[in-house]
């Protein structure tokens, strides 16, 4: 009940309740990114270009590490292109050389077309500290969910504010 | 003020014990008991630091990206866990649901839990008193009914429920010896309030309540009859 906000220590107990919930969400994230070393190690599908592997939706889960051998020809990886901010989820086709050097050409399965159209004006290949991870596990369709939310931001702040509603009024 | 103006919905049990408990308090330190709130201190800083921290790692990561502080960010979800990990042992297993902890006048200190089953409307009060001179602890358990202090139309009422409380744990029935029951009786606690009588007791308070706040609770003031009727239907 919200005359219970008159009471210091259990007004801050309540907003610690909904503290927690954030805080633990993001430090379980960054505990993943930290494990599989990559800033971000879950990521939403958002194209159809890698059909019939992955559609648009579907949640794959990042590995960055090298442990056993590098990365290789056929793997699904995802990478960053200087100056774009979204990551683009395809395959290595191509690769020159071994190491931290090695040149990366990638496709993705259902365009015509390999990647140099999509790389930075100038860029004509990948190295290896472009790519944010190679897929190792997915979960179809979860993600369509954060598809739904970055189309219609509105739905963030309802669904931010009915959650913090229900911990104010619930005090569990 | 026996009968709080907020009303909460009788089906609601997380709402019927959160009442109860927000009642314990209020009726011990009227009776000069001292609370003490280590308990609750000790969880909310375990909680806030474990906040901060979070806090402080979203702004590094969010200023100076994630390569250039993925150490610093590993010890940060170590830490994290950690603190996370003591507040769950200290609710677990030190606060154990403790909703007071306070010393009466006479030095007695007491520390009252209480729970509840799921789905069933009983109130578990569980009184660990420590006497004054470092003696051995006693242990009372209560388990009434909610309906003995929650009208139908879910006004909380605090005559009943202080009265279980003062007969039940001697310490506080010494406190308040209007509210405790009479001793001579071999029961240990009073006879339970008729619907009745709670009925009767709300309405007189909400009429008091009412001509205090006026129009503000004035509405208010037909309910209890209304929660009566439904109650012996």
């Amino acid at each position: 009940m919200l005359s219970s906000l008159q009471n210091p220590r259990q007004a801050a107990a309540q907003l610690l309740n909904f503290g927690l919930i954030l805080s633990t969400a993001f430090m379980t994230w960054k505990g993943l990114s930290v494990i599989a070393d990559s800033p971000s190690p879950i990521v939403v599908v958002l194209s159809g270009s890698m059909e019939p592997a992955f559609q648009r939706g579907d949640l794959l889960v990042l590995w960055n590490r090298n442990l056993f051998s590098e990365t290789n020809v056929g793997e699904v990886v995802v990478y960053n292109v200087k100056g774009k901010d979204i990551p683009i989820v395809h395959r290595i086709v191509r690769k020159f050389g071994t190491g931290p050097d090695a040149k990366l050409l990638t496709k993705g399965d259902n365009n015509a077309a390999d990647d140099t159209e999509l790389y930075a004006r100038g860029q004509d290949y990948l190295t290896r500290k472009d790519i944010v991870g190679s897929v190792v596990a997915y979960i179809p369709f979860v993600g369509y969910v954060t598809i739904m939310l970055s189309e219609h931001p509105w739905l963030k702040t309802v669904m931010l504010g009915l959650m913090g509603l229900m911990v104010v009024m619930q005090r569990e | 003020m026996a009968v709080s103006q907020e009303k909460v919905t009788v089906y609601n049990l997380a709402d019927l014990k959160t009442t109860s408990d927000d009642a314990i308090p209020n009726y011990l330190n009227s009776l000069k008991f001292r609370q003490s709130h280590r308990l609750t201190d000790v969880r909310l800083a375990l909680g806030y630091s474990a906040l901060a921290l979070a806090a402080a790692c979203f702004a590094w990561d969010y200023k100076l990206g994630f390569e250039s502080t993925k150490h610093l960010t590993a010890a940060a979800v170590v830490v994290y866990t950690l603190l996370n990990g003591a507040l769950t042992f200290w609710l677990f297993y030190v606060e154990r649901g403790t909703v007071y902890v306070g010393t009466a006048p006479s030095g007695e200190t007491l520390r009252i839990s209480t729970a509840t089953k799921k789905n069933v409307p009983t109130y578990h009060v569980t009184v660990e008193v420590q006497p004054k001179n470092g003696g051995k602890k006693e242990v009372l358990k209560i388990s009434r009914a909610f309906t003995e202090w929650f009208d139908g139309a879910g006004h909380f009422v605090a005559a009943p429920f202080q009265s279980m409380l003062a007969s039940a744990v001697p310490v506080v029935g010494k406190l308040d010896p209007k509210r405790a029951a009479p001793q001579e009786s071999a029961m240990p606690v009073p006879a339970a309030y008729t619907p009745e009588m709670l009925d009767v007791l709300a309405k007189a308070n909400a009429s008091v309540v009412g001509s205090a706040a006026e129009e503000a609770t004035g509405s208010e003031t037909p309910v209890p009859k209304k929660g009566g009727k439904k109650r012996r239907a």
